[in-house]
């Protein structure tokens, strides 16, 4: 079933052990992983599929399902043109959700550093990464971890040379080309500069974090 | 009955945590897409012969022990079933108990898990303890399974302390049992594994590992003559799975656990077959360990194997503790 050195345009799917396919849509990866979870009503055995900056992981129960259905199903699952996909499928089409965010002090010890290394002023950082639009480009790394895509470049900023012990949940950072909040106190090496009191991850509701693959994000300074 | 608090329902009071023992179910794979590891024990196969023991489901929530397990001691009388590594347990002061039985202990008798069991290690890093109902926690995104990377489910996502109670069905009077088959679910010391995409095991099968010390539930480190340059390195992050085997730029392979992070941007050679989960849920630091290529059929026939073993030793026990026959008597 798999398809290496295929057309760019053709849906590759990738067998990952017994018990799962990494699949290569053609069409948006947040679209492909919402119509391969679609998919599941009618096909016992697949499992939730784990998308990504361009693939989608899905595992499935080998005794439940033959391999050559699940990719039987995901080829014609994501089959069609992006433009046949409802609207209702990407979670883009939501309004932005908002985070308050106070940048700079304890909140965000590493906003200074952010801008001399930039040649900048504190304000004009936080004037940058308050002022763009994001998306969550998928979660991963850790329970309600979002990665950002949006980050303006001249904010790109590699991480601290030696990683934080505890960043407490909430804190907003930046690393290389990516910004996001740590949904949890967790060891860490971005730059941080800024914190929410939103908590966006809390297991005890369903879903646990507002944010989904696809999920647009602004950032509001607060003080 | 005033709510899972009710002291009488206490299974056991806990003496000591042992080193890390959780509370284990059949995870949350239902949220991987939002970060959270799909968790659960690691040894499927042992979580579910200690289960059978005490007339569960397979994936209900036991104790996961981890080289040395927890002192608990008996609140009320009660049936516990063992699985798993061997990690020398026995009733203070009395017998030594094995894994794959059933145990019936009376109000007040003290269960302990030293470690270092007549195996000296070599059953495996992970013993699982099962009581009738199940472990009661809360149920927090749909499992009771101790997330220790978020700090959630279980007892508040913390391992067993001291202090804690542990909060079961009730006890139905049962026979102690043995598990009459298989209590591994194969050799402990091979992990056979389907290649990724293009990439040659030759130089991952061809030496004998050993689990590194940093291996936990999240993965294991195969400590060995390092890969050829080339061989490790960094991809566009992607969903990955149970049993992956990733391969950093430093050419030292890292196999993920059950507790993995859902995405991950190395190199993945491989992937360890479903059927051989369970062994790779019981390496510990110290482990040797040998990866084989196999194939698709091969691994296909190997979970159909392990399946049907499973099937085979729950029939036993029905037969052994006649709860067909109390079943039968129940719809009549």
């Amino acid at each position: 079933m798999a398809e290496p050195g295929g057309s760019p345009d053709v849906t590759v799917i990738e067998p990952f052990g017994d018990a799962a396919v990494l699949v290569h849509p053609r069409i948006d990866v947040h679209a492909a992983a919402a119509a391969i979870d679609a998919l599941r009503a009618t096909r016992p055995g697949i499992g939730r599929a784990v998308p990504a900056h361009d693939t989608v992981l899905v595992p499935f129960d080998p005794l439940a399902i033959e391999p050559d259905a699940v990719a039987a199903g995901i080829r014609a699952a994501v089959a069609g043109p992006p433009g046949t996909l409802a609207p209702a499928a990407e979670p883009g089409a939501d309004p932005p959700i908002e985070i308050a965010v106070r940048y700079g002090g304890p909140d965000g010890p590493d906003l200074a550093a952010v801008a001399d290394l930039h040649g900048l002023r504190p304000r004009d950082v936080i004037e940058l990464h308050a002022g763009a639009s994001y998306r969550v480009l998928f979660l991963g790394f850790a329970p309600g971890f979002a990665y950002l895509g949006g980050l303006p470049g001249s904010l790109a900023t590699p991480r601290r040379p030696s990683p934080r012990e505890r960043v407490p949940a909430g804190s907003v950072g930046i690393a290389g080309e990516q910004t996001a909040v740590y949904p949890l106190a967790m060891p860490g090496g971005w730059q941080l500069i800024g914190r929410t009191d939103a908590r966006l991850f809390d297991p005890t509701r369903e879903p646990p974090i507002d944010l989904r693959p696809g999920s647009r994000i602004r950032f509001v300074p607060v003080r | 009955m005033t709510g899972p608090a009710d002291v009488s329902e206490v299974a056991f009071e806990v003496l000591d945590g042992g080193l890390l023992t959780t509370i284990q179910d059949h995870g949350r794979p239902e949220w991987t897409h939002l970060g959270v590891p799909e968790g659960g024990a690691a040894d499927r196969w042992s979580q579910a012969v200690a289960n059978h023991l005490v007339g569960n489901a397979a994936e209900a929530a036991v104790l996961e022990m981890t080289l040395v397990g927890p002192t608990l001691q008996a609140a009320r009388a009660l049936t516990i079933g063992l699985a798993g590594a061997d990690l020398g347990a026995r009733l203070r002061g009395g017998r030594s108990l094995a894994p794959g039985r059933s145990i019936r202990l009376a109000t007040g008798d003290i269960v302990e898990f030293p470690g270092d069991g007549a195996s000296g290690g070599a059953s495996g890093a992970r013993a699982y303890l099962a009581i009738p109902g199940g472990i009661d926690v809360p149920l927090v995104l749909g499992s009771r399974s101790t997330c220790l990377a978020g700090a959630f489910g279980g007892l508040d996502g913390r391992p067993l302390r001291a202090g804690d109670r542990l909060v079961g069905g009730p006890d139905l009077v049962r026979p102690e049992l043995a598990w009459a088959a298989a209590t591994r679910s194969g050799p402990g010391d091979v992990l056979r594994i389907l290649s990724v995409g293009s990439a040659d095991l030759g130089p991952l099968t061809a030496s004998m590992w050993q689990v590194g010390s940093a291996s936990d539930r999240v993965g294991i480190r195969l400590d060995g003559p390092p890969l050829p340059p080339g061989s490790g390195g960094e991809v566009r992050t992607h969903g990955v799975a149970w049993g992956a085997v990733q391969v950093p730029p430093d050419g030292r392979p890292i196999v993920l656990g059950v507790d993995h992070q859902t995405t991950g941007g190395y190199r993945v050679a491989g992937v360890v077959i479903a059927a051989d989960r369970p062994v790779l849920g019981q390496l510990g630091p110290g482990a040797r360990v040998r990866l084989l290529e196999t194939d698709p059929p091969a691994a296909r026939a190997a979970l159909v194997d392990q399946h049907d073993a499973l099937a085979a030793g729950v029939a036993a026990l029905r037969d052994a503790a006649g709860w067909v026959s109390l079943a039968d008597h129940a719809g009549s």
